[in-house]
């Protein structure tokens, strides 16, 4: 029990939700190009040119906000490379992606080469860090529960607001619905008029508006330095969140939940002397886990027609076994 | 039929629904439309008809803006008009229902109506008011449908109300209408003609293509013929016969009576026996299925769609297992093979469905042609592909079968149906299979490609394969079977010689009453 209680409480949950909060932005981020037909593989790399873009911008400003406008708009940068390519001139979007996501990773390191001199890391040299907010009452209010609600960065509210926001917008909105209808059935946009083109330009570039919040909040959020490849995959967890979410936001959240208190308790677990190796799988393996399980239930067609088939040789080989004149 | 033409209220130049001139459309060296002229009363219902690779689909779709002629013009409502795309048609006042629905299944009926065009209040889409607008429309017209449902749980037959809806929401005044009834029941049909019936009395007009011939004999006012292409007549509807609309559409005589042959007694190549099966939610498909096939004879099988065909197919090619009983093929029992070893043991199939069993629609006509042989010389030695054979085999085959393609390389989706049947049938004839299984070789096919069928499956009968035809027109099966078996439930109710065929006893068992007598079945 004391273990229980040292492992779940107000702090861990607390914890959960900023580790969830950026990889639920980049999330519902390519929740966008995900309903609009399109596989973004490249949400890994316009986080992290937000999460640079962001360090740099609050370096030369002295305002984290404008550090969070720079990174949004180096993600959307990127985001308009990848809808020019993939979009426009129907360049193959893993490609395309993958691509995306190397010259990220090797531009924000020579960068940092060249700005700071530094391979590796840019600690302090005046970046400033995103303010937390205390909402007035909540102590008052919750007392000891206080945590779960106060006390996080802008962007932690922005993320968790966006997901019943989403909602509303696939459901209730023009653009939503038309987002939607692009990617399920581009055939029936077309004939109605709706420009595929245009939609599926809006959705990339919404896409990249979170996913440079999410980068954003990785370098100014919790701590306040740019390292190497920061992302460190979770614009790829957040990729294999909507294969299988297909890209709701509740089920959106559901996963990066999960993913985040993975993330979070393994930090803890660190405390009890686990080596951190191999305490810093628990997220993936967790999150395969779950995954895997959510994915047998609803699994794609291809293995579901597998199997059946294979059911249907076997019950061929039960049924004309007895008589004896199979020669199997 | 209602025909406002000489209404005093139209303006004079407007009396034209839709005028179009000297339209050609080439794809590549193909001329799909030929300098077509077409002119569409206001009020009038309008029927395109031809056979299939006529050009009636194209010509509809560069109305509607979806293609762009290289010749010709297009007046609307008596206005020059460039129709750059379907936007312009529409708001000219045009809605087309496509042959191949475009709805969104995750969508509710009312979503689909509206999409596009949502009803807005505060920013927000106004559920409520679009389900209500949907309701009454569907009432007025006599369309009915569940506003609230989603479309994905809906029958092909209320997708196309949905999609009739659609383009009423759009305020359209003239609707065109591809091949709608392909996909429907014949209540289905009765219902979307009164609904057809009911526009052009509220003065709207209405196109509508097809390649049926009953159909628009009974509902259409006039008629153009299109054939390879070219127009070859428009003429009001009353002044026309059967026959003269079959001689326009094929340029040649076509007839439907009993193909005259010898009597053939040959040795028996397929028997069944005691055959039973399941169907796909393991519910018994077949029972107690027992008949033979001699070489040199055409059994027919008869049945409403559904009663266990398809399951009888499935099992004589090796795709679906028996439950009990068994069916020999030169007395080979098919239990003990795969359905690579039927057809190497002598069986040819033309399936029921061309598109899911019958081609591979992305690759070309000369990789389909080759499918199932590809292991055998002279189309391949030492699992090389010899491309030369194959592609000169396929262009034989395509000038004797009179497929209309450019080429052995052309792929096969860009055919259309009547000529991928071709593909199916020349494969499938000229693989020196004994038997021949069948399944509804003319399904979606223009008549003259049908009557080319039945000359092939008889050419076949008189080489002496043995040739089971299943198929649900019973012409059909009069025309070309010695005999004919009835299936109903899954039982064959009874059997009747082909010459003898009587629609009515047939009829009869098809709705699974037992006929009196059942003609000794040679064993």
């Amino acid at each position: 029990m004391e273990i229980l209680d040292k492992l779940v409480n107000v702090a861990l949950i607390a914890a959960t939700l900023r580790t969830t909060a950026p990889i639920l932005l980049v999330a519902l981020g390519g929740s966008f190009t995900t309903k609009a037909g399109i596989f973004n593989i490249g949400l890994e790399g316009q986080m992290l040119a937000g999460a640079f873009f962001a360090v740099l911008g609050s370096i030369w400003t002295g305002s984290a906000f404008a550090g969070v406008a720079c990174g949004v708009a180096a993600a959307l940068v990127f985001a308009l490379v990848f809808a020019v390519l993939v979009v426009s001139f129907r360049a193959n979007e893993v490609v395309v992606g993958l691509a995306l996501n190397i010259l990220a990773g090797g531009m924000t390191i020579s960068l940092m080469k060249a700005i700071f001199g530094t391979r590796g890391s840019i600690v302090g040299q005046g970046i400033v860090g995103l303010p937390k907010v205390q909402l007035p009452g909540a102590r008052a209010v919750l007392g000891s529960w206080a945590p779960l609600i106060s006390g996080f960065t802008p962007i932690v509210y922005v993320a968790f607001i966006a997901v019943p926001l989403l909602v509303l917008f696939y459901n209730r909105t023009r653009l939503g619905l038309y987002i939607r209808v692009v990617g399920e059935k581009p055939e029936a946009a077309e004939a109605l008029g709706i420009s595929i083109t245009r939609v599926r330009y809006i959705a990339s570039l919404l896409c990249g508006l979170l996913a440079g919040l999410a980068g954003a909040h990785l370098s100014l959020g919790y701590i306040t330095m740019f390292t190497e490849n920061m992302s460190s995959g979770r614009g790829f967890m957040a990729v294999a969140i909507l294969i299988f979410s297909n890209g709701d936001p509740l089920k959106v959240l559901a996963g990066c939940l999960l993913f985040g208190f993975a993330d979070a308790s393994s930090l803890r677990l660190q405390t009890f002397g686990y080596p951190s190796y191999l305490v810093l799988t628990v997220p993936y393996v967790v999150a395969l886990t779950a995954l895997f399980a959510l994915s047998y239930r609803a699994r794609p067609k291809i293995i579901a027609e597998t199997l059946a088939s294979m059911q249907r040789l076997l019950s061929t080989d039960r049924n004309t076994g007895p008589d004896g004149k199979h020669p199997l | 039929m209602v025909s406002n033409a000489g209404s005093p209220t139209l303006h004079m130049k407007a009396e034209m629904a839709v005028a179009l001139t000297g339209i050609t459309k080439r794809f590549g060296a193909f001329v799909a439309n030929d300098g077509i002229d077409l002119a569409v009363r206001r009020g009038e219902i309008h029927a395109i008809i031809g056979e299939n690779g006529a050009g009636k689909t194209t010509l509809m779709n560069i109305l509607f803006g979806l293609l762009q002629p290289d010749e010709g013009s297009i007046r609307l409502n008596g206005e020059e008009t460039v129709v750059t795309d379907p936007a312009v048609a529409i708001k000219a006042g045009l809605g087309m229902v496509h042959q191949h629905f475009k709805l969104v299944p995750s969508l509710s009926v009312a979503d689909n109506v509206f999409l596009g065009m949502e009803i807005c209040r505060h920013g927000l889409i106004d559920h409520a008011a679009q389900i209500a607008r949907t309701r009454e429309l569907s009432k007025r017209f006599g369309l009915q449908v569940d506003p609230t449902e989603r479309v994905g749980l809906l029958s092909v037959g209320i997708e196309q109300r949905i999609e009739i809806l659609k383009v009423l929401v759009r305020g359209a005044r003239t609707i065109i209408l591809d091949e709608p009834t392909a996909v429907l029941t014949p209540q289905e049909s009765r219902e979307l003609f009164q609904t057809l019936r009911s526009f052009v009395a509220e003065g709207m007009t209405v196109i509508f293509i097809s390649h049926h011939l009953e159909e628009v004999m009974e509902v259409s006012d006039t008629v153009t013929v299109l054939r390879n292409g070219k127009r070859v007549a428009t003429r009001p509807t009353a002044e026309l016969s059967k026959d003269e609309l079959v001689r326009m559409m094929v340029g040649r005589e076509v007839s439907f009576d009993r193909r005259p042959r010898a009597p053939s007694q040959g040795d028996v190549v397929l028997e069944v026996k005691d055959l039973w099966a399941r169907d796909d939610r393991r519910l018994p498909a077949l029972r107690n299925v027992s008949f033979t096939v001699r070489s040199g004879e055409v059994v027919g099988i008869a049945g409403v769609a559904g009663n266990g065909q398809t399951e009888l197919a499935e099992v004589l090619s090796g795709l679906r297992p028996a439950s009990h009983g068994a069916a020999r093929l030169k007395g080979r029992d098919l239990a003990t093979l795969f359905p690579r070893d039927i057809r190497e043991a002598g069986l040819a199939h033309v399936p029921g469905d061309r598109m899911v069993r019958g081609v591979d629609r992305n690759a070309s006509i000369a990789a389909n042609m080759l499918m199932g042989r590809q292991h055998r010389a002279p189309w391949s030695s030492s699992g090389v592909l010899n491309w030369t054979a194959i592609s000169q085999n396929a262009s034989r085959l395509i000038k004797d079968f009179d497929i209309r393609a450019q080429g052995p390389g052309d792929a096969v989706k860009r055919l259309s149906g009547g000529n991928i049947q071709k593909v199916v049938l020349a494969r499938e004839f000229t693989n020196g299979a004994d038997f021949l299984l069948i399944d509804q070789p003319t399904r979606g096919v223009d008549i003259g490609a049908q009557e080319a069928i039945h000359d092939e499956i008889m050419r076949q009968r008189a080489a002496g394969r043995a040739i089971l035809l299943i198929s649900v027109q019973l012409d059909e099966l009069a025309a070309l079977a010695d005999r004919i078996l009835v299936m109903f439930n899954g039982r064959i109710m009874g059997e009747v010689a082909g010459d003898g065929a009587d629609e009515d006893r047939i009829g009869m068992m098809m709705a699974g009453v037992a006929a009196p007598e059942r003609a000794a079945e040679p064993a």
